[in-house]
Parts: structure tokens; sequence; C-alpha cells
């Protein structure tokens, strides 16, 4: 059987889902000359970018071909033993931190295992992570951009690759958008949408698999294009969120003393920070934009600030939800502003960029998954399949792809053995135990604190109120100390008497609902 | 910067930071993203150009007076395929090989 197919597996996308993937399938004994893994980046990791942290020890069962991941890959920066999160508005800030000895192995337990938290720099841990899978043996080939996947019967030059993603001539606007896939003949396209997925196509050549996995990523062509997700072909603005990032480099010993970090010793990898914001820094920006576009007045950007400490630099960015981007504002200039908060200059003083990048990010939440994870003969798994969990403190991507990969890895082993790669056999086994795993228990779990954390409140008033609140009760200057709560309601009296919506949004029963349904996170 | 980039309280050099990057960028004849400039006329709201973290989309904004793109900033991130609901984008990855090259991640 082995001399029907060029591959057992052939993966596209070399990032942690499709090197779990990759890694899981020769644990379950497929040889590594059957394994061919493809990535557009030349060299590897080169289009990817991560505005996360890696959470959990998902790496520690590959210990065989990847050893001591935590002090070797170049890439795995520093175990975050330290915790802050904050609330910003232009000129206040504050923090609430968390300080975990035991976090980086280095007090309470010395177990290793303790350390499961990790600022990342992508590009450098997926070239470590392709060098070990060649190492293991594993086909990997960088530079290779796949066009099409190859369809049972179907003739790859009856369609072209960007038929499938190109607007359509007589394409309408807005909900009406068309492409141009619908207007080819009906029976191909239904080949396209569900036919038997057998290799891939890349400059006109095939290769052949018994089974593919896409492990794209967030911008997932080829899951739009074989529809993997209906709702992904058409637009899908409700449910992205652009992070824009800068690394800025300030070299080791200063992050060290600046971020009171371990530095790290022969056994111990160095310990860092990690902190994520929230911040009400656009009202000013938003009102400007508005005079000047007022289509999408009232609509403030819903964004998140980041902040992590890398080996000799720090990841400083943004993450904003696309659907609430108002006309007339830039993404770059909303992370200009949060980099020239003061509490943030203050951190990247004396640093300098090395560079800047902007990548997706899906937020789809269980309501918006892709309808389905397998085809005949493929798989979708980590970003490319929207498997993001987002509950506002987190963002968890990269466990949940190293962990989707595994599962898909051990459904596909099974699946070959027993010679049936159908949909339905992936389905049995690779979505149902996607489906028992906790990658999916967390997002059934959080979906609630969805609706709490989409509210607008939480992108403008609440840090601003908590950040004035703060300022006061902390600040002495003489005169008679008032109680905290009387200085917060006293800030919000003044703040609904200076601004118009916020004498809306502020009130009391607004401020208990929000409340309410904060109570489910 | 013209002045309509100043909007708002705060700037951000994009064309500098897209300078600390490394790309190689591909011929015109295989451009990855070709954007139909005539449709952009009636767009009502240029959200490609307010999504775009590299400053690819050009237009009223930038006090033009038709729409300007430029393919060789882009940080692949498809934005803007997501943006448009006009039917301008025509959206791919680059060639294997060329784009952009990130050497942090």
């Amino acid at each position: 059987m082995d001399d029907e197919t060029d591959f057992d597996v052939i993966i596209i996308g070399a990032g942690f889902a499709g090197a779990a993937t990759a890694f899981q399938l020769l644990k379950e004994g497929i040889e590594g000359d059957r394994i061919l893994i493809v990535d557009r980046g030349e060299p590897i990791g080169s289009k990817n970018l991560t505005g996360g942290i890696l959470w959990g020890r998902e790496l520690d069962d590959f210990e065989e071909y990847l050893g001591n991941w935590e002090m070797d890959c170049p890439g795995i920066e520093r175990c975050i033993n330290h915790k802050k999160v904050g609330f910003l508005n232009n000129e206040d800030a504050l923090f609430v931190e968390g300080r975990f000895a035991s976090w980086d192995g280095t007090g309470g337990t010395e177990e290793p295992s303790q350390r499961s938290s990790w600022s990342v720099l992508r590009a450098k841990a997926d070239a470590w992570m392709a060098e070990k899978m060649e190492e293991a043996g594993i086909f990997v080939m960088g530079g290779m951009k796949i066009d099409q996947l190859h369809i049972d019967g179907l003739d790859h030059d009856s369609y072209d690759a960007r038929d499938l993603t190109d607007p359509a001539e007589d394409s309408g606007k807005g909900t009406a958008q068309k492409w141009k896939v619908d207007n080819l003949p009906k029976e191909l396209v239904e080949k396209i949408r569900n036919g038997t997925i057998s290799g891939i196509v890349q400059d006109g050549e095939v290769m052949t698999s018994k089974v593919v996995v896409i492990a794209e990523g967030s911008n997932s062509v080829l899951t739009r294009g074989y529809h993997f997700d209906s709702m992904l072909h058409a637009q899908s603005k409700d449910d992205m969120l652009l992070g824009v990032k800068e690394v800025i480099h300030l070299g080791k010993e200063k992050i060290d003393e600046r971020f009171n970090c371990f530095a790290g010793d022969d056994e111990r990898p160095p310990s860092g920070m990690a902190m994520e914001l929230a911040l009400s820094l656009y009202r000013d920006m938003s009102h400007e934009a508005w005079e000047k576009y007022p289509n999408t007045k009232g609509l403030y950007p819903r964004c998140g600030g980041f902040f992590y400490t890398n080996r000799d630099t720090v990841s400083c960015g943004i993450i904003v939800q696309l659907k609430s981007l108002p006309e007339g504002l830039h993404t770059y200039d909303l992370y200009q502003a949060f980099k020239a908060q003061p509490a943030i200059a203050a951190l990247i003083e004396g640093g300098e960029a090395i560079e800047y990048g902007g990548h997706l990010c899906p937020e789809y939440g269980l309501h918006r998954m892709p309808h389905r994870f397998t085809r005949d003969g493929a798989v979708v798994v980590g970003d490319a399949a929207g498997l993001v969990f987002a509950n506002g403190m987190q963002i968890q991507g990269m466990n949940n792809a190293l962990h989707s990969g595994k599962l898909a890895g051990k459904a596909i082993a099974k699946c070959i053995a027993d010679g049936d790669v159908s949909a339905k056999a992936l389905d049995a086994t690779y979505t149902k135990s996607l489906k028992a795993s906790y990658i999916f228990r967390d997002l059934k779990r959080f979906e609630p604190a969805t609706k709490f954390l989409n509210n607008p409140a939480n992108f403008t008033w609440v840090p601003e109120l908590v950040g004035k609140t703060a300022n006061r009760v902390f600040r002495e200057i003489g005169e008679e100390k008032v109680p905290a709560e009387k200085v917060l309601l006293k800030v919000r009296k003044e703040m609904r008497a200076k601004n118009k919506a916020n004498k809306k949004g502020m009130g009391l029963f607004s401020m208990l609902k929000l409340a309410l349904t904060g109570r489910k996170l | 910067m013209s002045e309509s980039i100043k909007l708002g309280l705060f700037t951000y050099d994009v064309k500098n930071g897209l300078g600390l990057i490394g790309y190689n960028v591909d011929e015109h004849e295989h451009a990855h993203i070709i954007v139909e400039t005539s449709k952009c006329n009636d767009c009502s709201h240029m959200m490609c150009v307010w999504g775009c973290p590299a400053q690819c989309y050009n237009f009223r904004d930038q006090g033009l007076e038709e729409m300007k793109f430029q393919y060789e900033d882009c940080v692949e991130c498809g934005t803007c395929y997501i943006m448009c609901d006009q039917g301008a984008v025509s959206w791919n990855h680059p060639r294997g090989g060329f784009g952009i090259t990130y050497s942090q991640g």
C-alpha cells in the first residue's frame, strides 16, 4: 500500500500545530520518510509572528526528538514567573502583579515541571523545530507555498488556485459579495468542496498522500478555499483580532535588572515577566476620528495591550478586534498610543526596535468554529481551525495548536492503520478527541465571558475609572483621607459630568449589568 | 508624514518600522495581492486603509483622490482581505520564499 502514494501524510505549515502532528505521527510508528511537512517560509519560521505566551508543557511529550527544549530552543525565551494585569488610561496605570517563585522552579519546589509558561519568538522557535524534525528523519521543505489540494478524479488545471479566493468580476458588495469559485460549474465546485483530498499541488506538480493536514495558521487560504468553514470563505471580521507588535532590544542585563528577572544558569532558563493590559487610551483619538468620519460614530476600538520579556528583547504590542475599528484610526497609530503611554514608555526606555509586524488571531469561540474539522483525506489543526481560546486575561493558541496536532497525529495513524481515512473515520477519532479535550472544555466554559469582555465599557471607562481612582487613593497631599469607595464614586461622578458617553455608560444600571456578566468569568 | 496621518494624538512612523523587517520582494507580475482600485472610488469606509498595519493602502486619508496600493511592504496578515467588502481585494500568500522574512517573530 505504501507505494500507492508519495507519502502517508503531507502537512502544510511547519508551525507548532504542524510540527506536533509530525512528531506524534513518528511516535505512532509512521516512518519519517513517509511524512512530508512543507512551509511557505524560507527559512522556516520566517512567516510566523506571535503576540502570545506558550502555556503548559505540551512539548515534553516530544522529548525524544526535542531533548531539553526549554534550555536549547532559541525561540523559547524566558520562563514566566511574574505576571501582571494592568489598567491603563492616557495618564494613569494600575497594575495587579503576581510573582510566583514556584513558576520558574527557583523557589518553592525545584520541580522543572512547575515551569509552564514561556515567552516565545516564533521565527527562531519554528526554525529550530524544523531542524529537529529533519534530524528525526521527517521530510521538511521550506519556501514552498501550496496553491491547491489534489482531489481524486479532479484535474487541478480545471480551475485556478486564485479562483478560490478572488472576488468574482460580477461581485456584489457587502454580504452580496461573490467569489470566482461561485461562477464555476456546479459539479466542479462540488468536487472542490467535497471530493476526496489525496495530496497537494505546487507549481503544477502533484504530490500524493493518504492524509493531508492543513496547519496553515490563522490566515488559512486553504481552509477557506476548500470549505472547511463556509464562514471563512466570505468575511470574518466579526471574530478576528489583529495583533501589531514590535520586538524591542534592551539587552539581557538590562532586562534582568529592569524586570527583576532571574538570569538563568546552566540548568535553569532565565525567568521573565508577562503582562496583559486593559486599555482606555483611545477615547480622544476616536472622538477626533468620528468628527471626520461620522459613519462609525460611537465605535471605540476594542483593544488590549501585551508586553512580554524575551531573553534580550521585549515584545510590545496591541491586539484589536477588527469589527470594532472605527474609520479614521490606523491600527499602527493605536499601537503608537500604547507605546507612548508613560508606564509602557518607561519600560522600553533606551530600547531599540528591531522588528515590527502584524498577524491575525482568530477569536471564534464555540459559536464560530469551522463547521468541519475533517474532509475525506484531510484534517485541519491549530489556528487554521480557529482553536484559540480568549478570556481576556489570556489568549491561548500555541498550546492548543500543539495539543490539536497531537490528537490529529494519533487519529491519522490509527485511520491509516485501519485503512480508512474518510471524513467519517477521521471525525470518529480526531474530531471526537478534540471535542473531548481541554481545548473545547475551556472554550465552552468561558463562552459567557465573551459577552462580558466585548462590552465597550471594558475598553472605555472601566480602565479609566480604575486608574483615576487609584491615582487619588494612593496620593497623599496633606488633606483628610477619603475612603476608597468614596473616591471611586467621586471619580465616577466627575467622569459622568465631563463626558456624555460616560453619563449613559456609567449609569448604575449599566454598571450593575456589567458586574453581573463579569461574575461568569 | 502627511498632515492627515497625524489624525489623533499619536502617529507611528510605520515605514520606519517596516524598514526593520527583511523582505524578498517578488516581481510585479507575481504580486500576491491585487487590488482593483477602481472599485475603491465608491467605497464609503476605506476599512483596508485603517486596518492595514503596514500602510500598504493609501487613499483619502493621505489626501489622495485615488486608491494607491503597493504590495511590497505587506506583512501578509490578511487584514485587508477581511476588511474589504467591495470585492476589490484579491488575496493570496506570496510565492514560496518571497515576501516578508521575520527574524524574531
